[in-house]
């Protein structure tokens, strides 16, 4: 082993050892309870195979709730964030008094916990004392019973997580709408390309590259949250909003069965990691991305 | 070739029509961004009786705040979470740095195992190995305290901000580095001294967003700790699920959450902007 | 008639002057160069003719008709970029196509239009090709044909030709001209670079912070350059600047520093006799200096020593010390071995000196 590769070994051992004791036993751990009865009042840890992912994949809360909840949340949230952030960051791109303004309140979200943000937005959302029902009543509707149905809970849920993630889109767009070159906007001026000619066929297909990379990061975080859900909702009403990883808490905590809490945990793991993948092969291949 | 003919509604509208539709969108995002936060600061100032009717009271009192504080659980969860954050950031920084630099300096395997080990951890769940993380933890004697929950967020940073580190250095001229070898330093030295410093903007950009994560940071605390450390954010969320659940109490400690958050944001913006000029 | 004419046009940011008072008359299908050193601004001159900057004063008039508050693209103009500005995620076509397209003309003219511009340039072949895949000179094509498939009235070019390695800008710089023959448009070319301004203009402007130094003919600017600065500017290598005492004598006026003296007659040199008494600068171009002693009255010589030589191959350049400065010949024969420290006499025609006021050193 010469010099070179010593060094690069030194630099990364304790990061590595973190990683190992922290990251990796667990998740073998938590492989290998998969495959036991484990639960947390009686830990036989038999091996029984794949008998607990059976179990889950089986299971009807699963395949009709958590997967479509989970990847419905997603897809939404993704879009929404994206196309509002996008907005707000060509907005903030031009100059205009009270700028600065602008952009501190949109930086607002940013600075707040998702546990804060979901408390906030689910106290306005309060169906007895909350500021929304209030406005609904004032202005002669019905007010709603936001978190006792599934499609209105995951409503709020929604609404905070955009909330919270539609300025870090709007921000790292306005990076890179910045450090766009100017030249070929003022070459579209000189060819008559209106506002929207300009954005669809030069800003468009120039920040795409940044997009996609947002798009994929911000798409496998949306999977694994927890936070937001657990705080509104607590995957209620009757595990109607689970997702996910609640799922696999659920299992785990309250059913006291790791072993089918972590085989679950395993099968969102293999599911993301897939994307995950497969979604950076997309990227390489449809756009240069540079590592 | 003659001019352009017109194009579309937006070209129609007159200068000024222009101006206002534009600031009206500007006060509409401000608001609907500020308004939750807005709500929360004034549900915090109505004492208990008035809180259910926040929008129509008249009364403000700090009582909450008062109550709140004198809440043993809440200041030990206060002092938690600033130590871990604090602890977890300068640790981080050192661990993840090294990890970038090696990225983006070096070729090969090595480089290329460690990058993709590094993202395919940053997909898994965080679920798939927290969970089993409660055992790890319980098996080292550190459950339920400050090496237990520092230790398993170091991870996760060196996954997040791996990347972001290796960008910082690839901004960074190498000739620099070797022009130190060849003055005398070895490998270490030239990392130490010459990159790290020049790495100092970013770094200190990353820090403030590592503080700001871990402070924010809810499952992690939710799992590893018990009674004995809490955790600020889990505190806050146990809150909300108690029944018969005191709004305006619950207000006030968030808003006792966010100060820090808003204090550390307001003072980095500068520097997390420098920084990370992506 | 596509005239470009400048009236008292002036430009400010906030309290610094960019351009000052610039009043031009370009003529219809007229090649005129704006050259100066970075700053000068012959680039913010150039964007407010095309509208990519606000006029704080003055007018421009295109075609006759006064175009201040004109958008870009309803002023009847075409620009090509320092780097290309060319639509990445475009085909050739498409980036030719596409001021047409935003106008609305129908694609069969449009068809004809992009066929005429790509066969002209040369650049059929690269029809269906993205830019990022072409070389920089395919690319400065491009940028070429973009401007020509619309037939605007002024072509715009803001340094093209900065990007393109010294081989490259030459035979750009033919085909340009080439491209003038085929396609006479009323043309305003922006440069720092004096060889392209030279000979690609049928006029020059030398501009410098933001003023007008002169505005002539490339044979006008050698010859007859009206300021210090446009004479260091103009020509290559750059004057040499000698400056030297004015004393009258008898007929003659006496131009003295140590090292050096000559004498010029009163009848042919009146100017001179303003300077009487005070020192002016004389300028004498490297080329016009003859090695050897005068071959008779209406020459000058002086004496020096060789300090450097350079050899070039059809010709030497010298470094000469003379008294405590220094000049330089050009022009010499390559065959003469000089060898740095030897005496020398040379001598320049009294017709080739230029006189300035301005003495201090120009950037």
């Amino acid at each position: 082993m010469n010099e070179k590769t010593r060094f690069m070994l030194a630099l990364i051992t304790p990061a590595a050892l973190v990683l190992v004791l922290f990251q990796v036993v667990p998740i073998l751990t938590g492989a290998n309870a998969s495959f036991r009865d484990w639960t947390l009042h009686d830990p036989k840890r038999t091996w029984v195979g794949l008998a607990n992912y059976i179990h889950v994949l089986r299971d009807q809360e699963f395949l009709e709730i958590v997967l479509p909840n989970t990847f419905g949340f997603m897809f939404a949230s993704v879009a929404l964030s994206l196309v509002l952030g996008l907005a707000i960051a060509l907005m903030l791109n031009k100059h205009f008094p009270g700028r600065w303004l602008v952009q501190s309140f949109v930086l607002l979200p940013l600075m707040v916990a998702p546990v804060i943000a979901a408390i906030m937005i689910r106290w306005m959302f309060n169906d007895q004392f909350g500021v929304v029902n209030a406005a609904l009543e004032g202005l002669g509707l019905a007010p709603i019973s936001w978190l006792t149905q599934r499609w209105t809970t995951f409503f709020v849920i929604l609404l905070t997580d955009v909330w919270l993630w539609t300025p870090w889109f709007a921000l790292i767009l306005l990076a890179g709408l910045q450090s766009l070159p100017p030249e070929p906007f003022e070459a579209a001026r000189i060819d008559a390309a209106s506002a929207w000619r300009t954005f669809r066929h030069i800003t468009l297909p120039m920040l795409r590259p940044v997009m996609v990379v947002c798009i994929v990061i911000r798409s496998i975080d949306a999977f694994r949250t927890f936070d937001i859900v657990w705080t509104i909702s607590g995957g209620g009403p009757a595990r109607a909003t689970e997702l996910f990883s609640l799922y696999a808490y659920v299992e785990s905590f309250q059913f006291l069965n790791l072993a089918r809490g972590s085989a679950a945990a395993v099968i969102g793991a293999i599911i993301i990691v897939v994307f995950a993948l497969l979604l950076y092969r997309i990227l390489n291949r449809f756009v240069e991305v540079s590592k | 070739m003659a001019p352009a003919r017109s194009e579309g509604f937006f070209a129609a509208l007159a200068p000024r029509g222009k101006a206002v539709l534009f600031a009206l969108t500007a006060i509409a995002i401000c608001l609907l961004f500020a308004f939750p936060v807005f709500w929360l600061v004034l549900t915090s100032l109505r004492p208990g009786t008035g809180v259910y009717y926040v929008h129509r009271g008249t009364e403000f009192t700090i009582d909450n705040f008062h109550d709140v504080l004198t809440q043993e659980i809440v200041v030990r969860a206060l002092f938690n979470s600033f130590m871990i954050s604090t602890l977890a950031t300068v640790l981080s920084l050192g661990v993840t740095a090294t990890s970038g630099y090696m990225l983006s300096r070096f070729k090969g395997p090595i480089p290329n195992a460690w990058f993709s080990l590094i993202y395919i951890f940053r997909c898994v769940p965080y679920v798939a190995w927290v969970l089993p993380l409660y055992f790890v933890t319980q098996q080292l004697h550190i459950f339920d305290s400050y090496w237990g929950l520092l230790l398993p967020h170091i991870a996760v940073h060196i996954c997040f901000f791996s990347w972001i580190m290796k960008g910082f250095f690839d901004g960074i001229d190498p000739s620099m580095e070797y022009a130190a070898m060849i003055d005398g330093c070895s490998r270490w030295g030239a990392f130490w001294r010459v990159a790290m410093p020049a790495a100092i903007p970013g770094l200190t950009a990353l820090a403030i967003l590592c503080w700001l994560y871990t402070w924010n940071e809810f499952l992690f605390a939710l799992i590893l700790t018990a009674h004995e450390t809490p955790i600020l954010t889990v505190v806050m969320a146990q809150f909300v699920h108690e029944l018969g659940m005191e709004w305006h109490l619950m207000s006030a400690t968030a808003v006792i959450a966010l100060v820090p958050a808003l204090i550390v944001t307001l003072f980095g913006q500068r520097y997390v902007i420098r920084g990370l000029r992506i | 008639m596509a005239a470009v004419v400048l009236t008292n046009v002036h430009k400010v940011y906030g309290h610094v002057v960019a351009v000052t008072d610039i009043n031009l008359d370009i003529k219809d299908r007229e090649f005129v160069v704006l050259v100066g050193p970075s700053g000068c601004g012959k680039s913010t001159t150039l964007r407010m003719i095309a509208g990519l900057e606000e006029i704080s004063g003055g007018t421009i008039a295109i075609g006759g008709r006064v175009v201040n508050h004109l958008q870009p693209k309803d002023r009847d103009i075409a620009m090509v970029f320092q780097n290309y500005a060319l639509y990445q995620h475009m085909s050739v076509r498409d980036n030719l196509a596409f001021g047409l397209r935003n106008r609305r003309v129908p694609e069969t003219e449009i068809a004809a239009a992009v066929g005429r511009a790509a066969r002209i340039l040369s650049i059929e072949p690269l029809l269906d090709r993205r830019p990022r895949q072409l070389s920089g000179g395919q690319q400065q094509r491009v940028a070429l044909g973009r401007c020509i498939v619309r037939n605007p009235k002024v072509f715009l070019f803001d340094e093209p030709l900065s990007n393109l390695d010294a081989q490259l800008r030459a035979q750009m710089r033919l085909e340009l001209k080439e491209l003038r023959q085929r396609v006479p448009t009323t043309s305003i070319f922006v440069t720092h670079d004096q060889t392209e301004a030279m000979t690609l203009g049928d006029r020059i402007v030398v501009m410098k912070e933001g003023v007008v130094q002169q505005v002539g003919t490339p044979l006008e600017l050698y010859r007859k350059p009206a300021n210090r600065f446009v004479a260091s500017f103009i020509g290559s290598p750059s004057m040499n600047f000698i400056t030297v005492n004015v004393t009258a004598e008898a007929d003659h006026f006496l131009l003295a520093r140590p090292g050096l003296q000559f004498r010029l007659a009163t009848a042919r040199f009146p100017d001179l006799g303003s300077r009487v008494g005070r020192s002016v600068c004389v300028g004498i171009r490297p080329q016009h200096i003859r090695l050897g002693t005068p071959v008779n009255d209406k020459q000058i010589g002086f004496k020096g020593t060789v300090m450097v030589t350079e050899q070039l191959g059809d010709e030497q350049l010298l470094a000469v010390r003379l008294g405590d400065g220094e000049i330089r010949i050009a022009s010499v024969d390559p065959d003469l071995t000089l060898s740095p420290g030897s005496q020398i006499e040379a001598a320049v025609a009294a017709d080739n000196l230029h006189f300035f006021d301005d003495l201090k050193e120009t950037q």
